[in-house]
């Protein structure tokens, strides 16, 4: 049984309401949507052939090897030159490719990169040949997963340490506030070159190293929340029941936060997209050839003259981060304790 | 009438200071002497008013005897056994003989829980019943306190301020306990609804057997349900005697201020308004000698020096704190 809050369906019907971060929202989640479907429009593997009266769905599974189709070759098929092929010959057999046709690490030297967006690259190739859009996208895939996770590990540590210090007070609170401030104080990017200098840490490394980074906000904001809630009459009550610490914290006082968590979210998830940008531009990020939007942005400020790359990855970054933003914003709006009610 | 020998709860010598703390190491610059040592006998299935102006320890000692606080001083017997030191497991189980009532029911019930939520926890906390059995309890604790069974499945705001404290009233009777602090818990509603809550109370009361010790700041609140009453003043409990000679024959000059306070609704019957002088005093810096003695009409020198025992008047079934009860009684007939 499954049972919206009356005040959690206010506060949806609220950001419902918000046209500016409803559509926003929308616009974010068709984006998700197709980022996680990204290898059905956008890729180098065919949708579907049919050879020899057989039909194959290449789009995910393992690499068909090109003798499958008759090529005369045991690497993976190209299934444009596939489709080439069997026009040629005339055979009945068929190649349907997705909407666009490029993997995000497929170069092209058809056209000497980078090339102008054209009707074959919609937004141009990079310097090395590979298709704009479809970096962009797969980038986009990379990014937000990478948010999502270092906002995961960020709440994490966060929720933690500030529950714990707002909570128990005295020598934890005073140890917590002190790593706080010494953690404030050291210069990110210096650690990170360093950390990178002997050890390569990888997609999930990284995002851990950048959340250990960032916890320090929302573990201020628990502390004050979690402070503000334990000294209030209802935990009292739980308390006289005889409710034990792991029940107060977890069945009263964390619940009670929440709507700061969430309407702090988009914010989070905005600035783990720009992290991760800017180590990539800087270098200090995932490892190539992962499509990043941060390499299309280096490579782009390098070429100024092939303005479609710089072009395309500032104009996602600014739609991406935007849309992100007016979502907070909207959520912010619709979680405003204020608005509700007094006790919340 | 209780028996005047079943003791369910004695307090002796009661103390909870607060620390005040300053500065960055957290330093104790004084204390916070909000009880100040009390003593009482409570009879088992009586209700025992407290009174007394905000601020004099009432929510205090309440919680003292509950165990929310760890007194500083002192002892507190429940049912014969000193509880005073119990550890973490003793009380859990003590927990069930012991509820409180408080007098926001908007804090006291947390938002994002269920009617079904809230009434449920006790029984999840002290692992009582089947879930199956725990639905049963709920609705026949809703329907005890007068709230259609349906509430719950809704939320504590969308009930009014009484339907809400009927809430508070059901979580607190839901373990059965036999002793129920009620801090306020008329203060907050509207007179209307004040009184249909307190019959609801005094029902449980005969019902269950209950002893309620029922924190009020006004005297006539208080009258209606309780058989005595205990005044208390920065701390202390300066009188305490059943509720019909705190009317009739105040000892204390504090509680002679407070009942020459009240309305009276007979004209023929209207004393002489005392008027009491100054503020109250800080509990952190509690006044030499007798407390009140700022204050006192009567105060003499030893009332400076001397703090007044708790004691007995005669035979009667009368405590109070004064050096001079007993000769005030005349002074104050005579006005
Ligand atoms: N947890 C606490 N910490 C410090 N001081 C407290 C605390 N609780 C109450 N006090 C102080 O103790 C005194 C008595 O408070 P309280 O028992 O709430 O009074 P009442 O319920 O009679 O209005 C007040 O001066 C109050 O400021
Ligand atoms: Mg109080």
């Amino acid at each position: 049984m499954f049972q919206l809050r009356p005040i959690t369906k206010r506060r949806l019907q609220r950001f419902h309401s918000l046209k500016r971060g409803w559509y926003a929202f929308l616009f974010l989640s068709i984006c998700l949507a197709f980022t996680v479907l990204a290898e059905v429009f956008i890729n180098s593997r065919a949708l579907y052939v049919q050879h020899e009266g057989k039909s194959s769905f290449p789009t995910y599974g393992d690499p068909i090897p090109g003798k499958v189709f008759g090529l005369g070759y045991g690497y993976e098929t190209d299934y444009k030159e596939l489709q080439a092929h069997f026009a040629a010959s005339g055979s009945s057999s068929k190649v349907i490719m997705p909407l666009i046709p490029w993997g995000p690490n497929e170069m092209d030297y058809s056209v000497p990169p980078p090339a102008k967006p054209s009707a074959k690259h919609w937004l141009g190739t990079d310097i090395m040949g590979r298709d704009i859009l479809s970096r962009l996208v797969y980038g986009f895939r990379v990014s937000i997963s990478f948010a999502l996770l270092m906002v995961g590990m960020t709440y994490s540590i966060g929720v933690t340490l500030g529950c714990l210090s707002g909570y128990y007070g005295s020598w934890i609170d005073l140890i917590t506030q002190r790593l706080q401030e010494i953690w404030m104080c050291l210069p990110f990017l210096f650690i990170v070159i360093i950390i990178t200098a002997f050890w390569s840490p990888g997609f999930v490394g990284l995002a851990f190293i950048c959340a250990i980074f960032s916890w320090m906000g929302i573990a201020s904001t628990m502390r004050a929340m979690t402070f503000k809630e334990k000294s209030r009459e209802y935990v009292t009550a739980a308390r006289s029941l005889g409710a034990g610490t792991g029940r107060i914290v977890f069945r009263h006082i964390l619940p009670n936060t929440l709507s700061i968590v969430i309407s702090s979210l988009p914010f989070q998830v905005a600035g783990g997209i720009s992290a991760l940008t800017s180590l990539d531009f800087l270098g200090y990020g995932v490892p190539p050839p992962m499509p990043s939007w941060g390499e299309l942005m280096e490579q782009g400020l390098g070429r100024l003259d092939a303005w479609w790359i710089l072009g395309s990855v500032a104009t996602a970054m600014t739609i991406i981060l935007i849309s992100i933003t007016f979502i907070g914003e909207g959520l912010r709006e619709a979680f405003d304790p204020k608005r509700h009610s007094t006790y919340d | 009438m209780p028996d005047s020998n079943d003791i369910i709860l004695e307090i002796r010598d009661l103390k909870m200071h607060f620390p005040v703390k300053k500065g960055l190491f957290s330093r104790t610059v004084g204390q916070v002497r909000a009880v100040d040592g009390v003593s009482l006998k409570i009879r088992r299935g009586e209700t025992v008013g407290l009174v007394g102006e905000s601020g004099c320890g009432k929510s205090t000692l309440g919680r003292c005897v509950i165990r929310l606080y760890d007194p500083t001083e002192g002892r507190i017997f429940f049912n014969g056994r000193d509880i005073s030191q119990a550890g973490p497991a003793e009380m859990r189980a003590l927990r069930k003989d012991m509820q409180i009532i408080f007098q926001d029911p908007n804090e006291s019930l947390n938002s994002r829980h269920s009617v079904e939520e809230i009434l449920e926890e006790p029984f999840i906390i002290h692992d009582v019943g089947s879930p199956e059995e725990r639905r049963i309890w709920i609705r026949q604790l809703l329907s005890r306190v007068g709230l259609p069974e349906s509430a719950a499945e809704r939320y504590p705001h969308e009930f009014s301020g009484g339907q809400r404290q009927r809430i508070g009233i059901a979580r607190a009777i839901a373990l059965k306990p036999k002793l129920i602090v009620c801090d306020e818990a008329v203060s907050a509603l509207d007179v209307s609804i004040q009184s249909q809550v307190l019959n609801l109370l005094m029902d449980l009361q005969d019902e269950m057997n209950l002893t309620y010790i029922f924190i009020a700041h006004g005297l006539p609140v208080v009258k209606l349900i309780s058989d005595r009453i205990a005044v208390m003043y920065l701390g202390k409990v300066v009188e305490f005697t059943s509720s019909q000679r705190i009317y009739d024959a105040p000892q204390h000059p504090y509680t002679q201020a407070l009942i020459s306070a009240i309305p009276e609704a007979d004209p023929e019957h209207r004393t002489e308004r005392i008027i009491l002088q100054g503020d109250v005093p800080s509990p952190i810096n509690p006044p030499s000698g007798c407390a009140f003695h700022p204050r006192c009409r009567f105060a003499t020198e030893r009332c400076k020096k001397e703090s007044p025992q708790f004691r007995q008047l005669g035979n009667d079934e009368h405590w109070v704190a004064c050096h001079h009860a007993g000769e005030l009684v005349a002074t104050s007939s005579e006005s």
